[in-house]
């Protein structure tokens, strides 16, 4: 069987840990930030990590 | 002379257990010798049952199980718990509409532990066609392929929304927040009431036994081993990084109680050497080793016989996990892999259920004697205990515990 994976190291994904919907998409969805930007990110991230939460841990806890 | 400790608040006197147990719970993890061996069972329906609740309170009403936990907690004088060992709150699970648990007093008798019912093949969650979707994006592919299947209320992408799965999701995600919130209390309230250490913080599976336990079901796993291996290796791989973040995400910020890893049916005889060491061992080995490189132990619950691997993981640095003994030889495993790793567990489950309490003095002695002679064990069954297991025995397991595992 080919063997990609090194045995010590996690494969690089495409698809993020933690994000649902990156802060990127969103960013082209709303008007240009008036404000800190970094807020908005932050806010954002940290929310959408929740959705993120929700569905791993149906998965592995429940 | 005034005796200090007699004259400490209840308070202080929690706190100050509190502190001697942390201690002597990291040390013996550590694979080193604290003053005692500490003792850290695993009590799931055991603890309804000393505090007088039905498997259908403990399972239905995660408060009756804080405090069956609690009780037993503090009665006991363990020096670690799990804050609810039953762990599953069937209020959460019923509110998202999961379709595959036997809820005690619905689905199964209210006295029997609550039950996964695993499909046929042909209804697995995940279908052999769905690889290359889960492995593009596992979490758009959970949300819109793997929760629709498995929830009787999660309307499939493209149909008409429906009330019930609006409230799924509404009711799912604050019942899950308030679960988890109800958690971090529990874990300051074992703290505070009598002095107790959260055994563990964060939850691991690997990622070819999450594909076999929620997604393909193991015979549609074992299938897929052998017609389209290359896809069950992406799979895991492509699982892999979000099974660490989720583990991190829970671990123990003061990096004193390991995250632990439930490991089911990657081993021989469920799969083959081949599988072990081709797919199932390095996709979770960097996953360990990336939990330790952060400062965290992973504890090996290794549930059924892992024996045939222990050179597999006596791979990993020194430390960096416990390895938790249910089915092995305790005595074998301590001589393979003792110099590297802490060991738990190992009094079988059916001793301490059904044998006589000299019988289980004998046997805690034969361990005692051996495998923790140096440190390096933690004094738990080989699995979760459930409501066959007596109090009588308890008390007696508990009591020579703490007489005869004396350093």
């Amino acid at each position: 069987m080919e063997q990609n994976i090194n045995k010590n190291e996690l494969p690089q994904v495409a698809k993020l840990p933690g994000v649902c919907i990156p802060w990127e998409e969103k960013l082209r969805e709303i008007p240009e930030i008036s404000g800190d930007p970094q807020i908005a990110k932050k806010v954002w991230e940290d929310v959408d990590a929740l959705g993120y939460t929700y569905v791993w841990h149906c998965l592995v806890s429940f | 002379m005034t005796d200090p400790v007699q004259n400490e608040t209840v308070s202080d006197r929690n706190s100050r257990l509190y502190d001697e147990r942390l201690r002597r719970y990291v040390t013996a993890m550590r694979n080193g010798k604290p003053d005692r061996i500490p003792m850290r069972p695993f009590v799931a329906e055991f603890a309804a049952k000393y505090a007088g609740y039905t498997c259908q309170e403990v399972t239905h009403d995660y408060e009756k199980a804080f405090a069956a936990a609690r009780k037993c907690a503090a009665d006991f004088d363990w020096d670690a718990v799990v804050g609810n060992m039953v762990y599953v709150w069937t209020g959460l699970t019923q509110a998202i509409g999961l379709k595959y648990y036997g809820v005690p007093g619905i689905d199964v008798p209210p006295d029997t532990g609550f039950q996964y019912h695993e499909p046929s093949e042909e209804n697995a969650f995940m279908q052999p066609d769905d690889y290359d979707a889960l492995i593009a994006d596992p979490t758009a592919f959970l949300f819109n392929v793997w929760l629709p299947r498995v929830s009787s209320d999660v309307a499939p992408i493209g149909s008409p929304a429906t009330y019930r799965n609006n409230l799924s999701f509404l009711k799912g995600g604050m019942a899950m927040w308030n679960y988890f919130m109800g958690f971090g209390r529990q874990v300051d309230l074992l703290r505070t009431e009598s002095g107790t250490v959260h055994a563990i913080s964060g939850i691991l599976k690997a990622p070819m036994d999450i594909l076999a336990d929620k997604l393909r079901g193991y015979v549609g796993l074992c299938m897929d081993l052998h017609e389209r291996p290359e896809k069950v290796r992406k799979a895991c791989e492509a699982l892999a990084p979000h099974l660490l973040h989720v583990a991190l995400s829970g671990a123990d910020p003061q990096k004193n109680v390991p995250i632990t890893i439930w490991m089911h049916r990657g081993c021989v005889p469920f799969v083959s050497y081949k599988h072990f060491n081709e797919i199932y061992w390095p996709t979770l080995k960097p996953i360990v080793l990336e939990i330790w490189r952060r400062g965290h132990q992973t504890l090996f619950y290794a549930e059924g016989k892992w024996g045939a691997h222990l050179d597999a993981f006596a791979e990993l640095p020194d430390g960096s996990i416990i390895y938790h003994v249910d089915q092995d030889d305790v005595f074998e495993v301590h001589k393979k892999i003792g110099h590297k790793f802490a060991i738990s567990g190992g009094i079988p489950n059916v001793l301490l259920s059904f044998g006589k309490p000299k019988e289980i003095r004998e046997y805690c002695k034969k361990v005692i004697d051996s495998v923790a002679r140096d440190g390096g064990y933690i004094m738990d069954a080989s699995a979760i205990m459930q409501n066959d297991m007596s109090v009588e025995n308890m008390r007696a397991w508990t009591e020579f515990t703490h007489e005869y595992g004396v350093y």
